[in-house]
């Protein structure tokens, strides 16, 4: 446990003095809510109600998305770098391994979510410290879930590094767009509102929104989107856990 | 118990076989060295045994513990130093090492003291303030040795330690492998290069396409080429038809050839053979000059089991 800490820290002493990014990524969530949130808000007005909230949490969930996607990333250099090697040399599990993996990933989301949540629900003055935990909850459960999606991708890599950057880039797209983090599923033309129901952020943004006291007209059923959102977070974190232990074959041995 | 045991040890990629039914051991408290040329399959047999990769089929345990069904246990037993020094673009050599020691549960009370004299050691020192990525290739193997160092593992093994290091770094670091033997450790070092071999092994195995060809200590490995040793006898006088006759008469494997006052023999073991090869030049009365006795090397031995020269030799 102690040297799953150990191998966590050493990660996040990285992502620490990476801190131009997180500045940056702040700035870009500013910029995103006061320019096209507060236009778009205006637009809906009659129709969603408090529209910019809905947006801003909306595009947390996509910044948790993307740090997902982002110990991906590092993961996949880590085994072109040839660090992956030695890592997986050191006497730790390969279950405290990902653990160490999913520590960083947790604590990149946090850094980059933490700030916004509390500006969006500030600014909406809704700001409790009861909601901005619960809707952490929300995002960190989503949050491990991606993680283990991006780390059982990552076998791709492994044959190419280039399709697993398009491949990786399909599917954010087709994730984003497809879910509810910008728009309510209630106004979801019938054909494609089926497929809403493949991506995990539809379940994660309107969790995220219910526990913020959103109008639940507007959402999924909470129920259904904690079990679901619940549910990817163990079964992709498990189903990577043996994947790590195959990708490994692919390394040179050199 | 073996400290290392593998039984008909078998590894794929696609369609090449790097290793095929490897059957390897070695002995606790021993330097192995394993010998072999490029592609012979010496990084994947390390590569199995620190349970990074897995084998296609056989068995391969680590002090008596199965590297497939408890590879934890078997990673806390052992350290590698890679051929490739590994990772950590960003990081200074000292908090590379720092990170190592902290991975073992290294005593932190004796930890700084400890990374600073091995890197010492290793002249290291001079380049602790640079980033990994801006060591030069014999100074990142350097740091990869050390790493190993460090720890003190129970089973130590180095991947070509001293390869793109300089002679000096070289008899740096085959002296500190010896150390760590010398303090208990089993040492497994992997080699294309005849002289490391030499210095450092106890035993040799040498690989071949994926087999053990043959193992044994140095010594052995030569005794067992037929007309091992060569001699070379310096007479005060040219060397008579007699002589060689006596000295033929003397029997053993030997083979005879002398130009003047010299005489060239291939015997199997220079030990027994000068002897009664003295004793019977008194007799005969032809006074020795000198006498010069040099071995074959672990070249000639590689070639005389495997039929081919090892890598970069002519
Ligand atoms: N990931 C891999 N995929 C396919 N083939 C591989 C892979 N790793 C190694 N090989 C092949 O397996 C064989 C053994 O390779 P290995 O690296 O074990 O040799 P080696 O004895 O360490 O060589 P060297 O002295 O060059 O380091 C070689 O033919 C090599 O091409
Ligand atoms: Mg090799």
């Amino acid at each position: 446990m102690n040297r799953v800490l150990t191998l966590a820290a050493y990660n996040v002493r990285i992502l620490l003095s990476e801190r131009t990014w997180f500045i940056l990524a702040w700035a870009l969530f500013g910029l995103q809510i006061a320019v096209y949130g507060s236009l778009m808000s205006k637009l809906v007005s009659t129709t969603v109600p408090n529209y910019l909230f809905f947006y801003g949490v909306g595009l947390m969930v996509i910044t948790v998305f993307d740090s997902g996607a982002d110990v991906g990333r590092h993961f996949v250099e880590h085994a072109h770098e040839g660090e992956l090697p030695y890592f997986l040399s050191l006497p730790v599990s390969r279950g405290g391994f990902l653990a160490a993996q999913a520590i960083y990933g947790v604590a990149n989301t946090m850094i980059k979510v933490l700030p916004p949540l509390i500006g969006v629900l500030w600014f909406v003055g809704d700001l409790t410290i009861q909601g901005a935990v619960f809707a952490l909850i929300s995002m960190f459960l989503l949050g491990l879930g991606i993680t283990g999606i991006m780390v059982s991708m990552s076998f791709i890599a492994f044959k190419s590094v280039d399709i697993y950057s398009a491949f990786l880039a399909g599917l954010s797209a087709l994730i984003v767009r497809f879910s509810t983090v910008f728009y309510p599923l209630i106004f979801m033309p019938s054909f494609y509102s089926p497929i809403s129901v493949f991506s995990p952020l539809t379940y994660g943004a309107d969790l995220t929104r219910w526990v913020l006291g959103f109008d639940p007209n507007f959402l999924l059923n909470p129920i259904l989107a904690a079990a679901v959102v619940t549910g990817v977070a163990v079964g992709t974190l498990s189903l990577s856990a043996r994947i790590v232990d195959k990708v490994i074959e692919g390394v040179k041995a050199a | 118990m073996f400290a290392v045991e593998t039984l008909n040890l078998s590894k794929r990629y696609g369609k090449t076989d790097a290793l095929r039914g490897l059957n390897f051991t070695v002995n606790e408290g021993e330097i192995m060295v394993i010998l072999g040329p490029n592609g012979s399959g010496k990084t994947t047999l390390l590569m199995i045994l620190c349970t990074i990769l897995k084998p296609s089929s056989g068995t391969a345990k680590v002090v008596g513990i199965d590297v497939v069904e408890e590879g934890t246990k078997v990673r806390e037993v052992m350290g590698i130093a890679f051929q490739e020094a590994r990772g950590f673009w960003r990081h200074k050599p000292s908090s590379i090492l720092k990170f190592h020691a902290s991975m073992f549960d290294i005593d932190p009370a004796k930890r700084q003291d400890l990374i600073e004299r091995t890197m010492k050691d290793l002249e290291l020192w001079e380049s602790r303030d640079k980033m990994f990525m801006h060591l030069s290739g014999g100074q990142a193997k350097r740091l990869e040795t050390a790493k190993v160092l460090i720890q003190q593992p129970k089973l130590a093994i180095f991947d070509e330690p001293t390869s793109q290091v300089d002679l000096r770094g070289k008899r740096k670091i085959w002296d500190k492998i010896r150390e760590l033997r010398d303090q208990g450790s089993t040492v497994i070092v992997a080699t294309n290069e005849v002289r490391e071999a030499e210095y450092l092994a106890d035993r040799v195995t040498i690989l071949h396409q994926g087999q053990r060809v043959v193992c044994d200590t140095i010594p052995k490995l030569k005794d067992a080429i037929a007309g091992g040793d060569i001699v070379e006898v310096d007479f005060e006088d040219p060397v008579s038809g007699k002589l060689v006759k006596d000295l033929n008469g003397l029997g053993g494997d030997v083979s005879l050839s002398s130009e003047g006052n010299q005489l060239r023999a291939k015997v199997s073991r220079a030990e027994d053979w000068v002897p009664k090869m003295t004793s019977a030049s008194y007799v005969a009365g032809a006074k020795i000059a000198s006498i010069r006795i040099t071995e074959p090397s672990l070249d000639d031995v590689f070639l005389h089991f495997t039929g081919k020269a090892l890598a970069g030799q002519p």
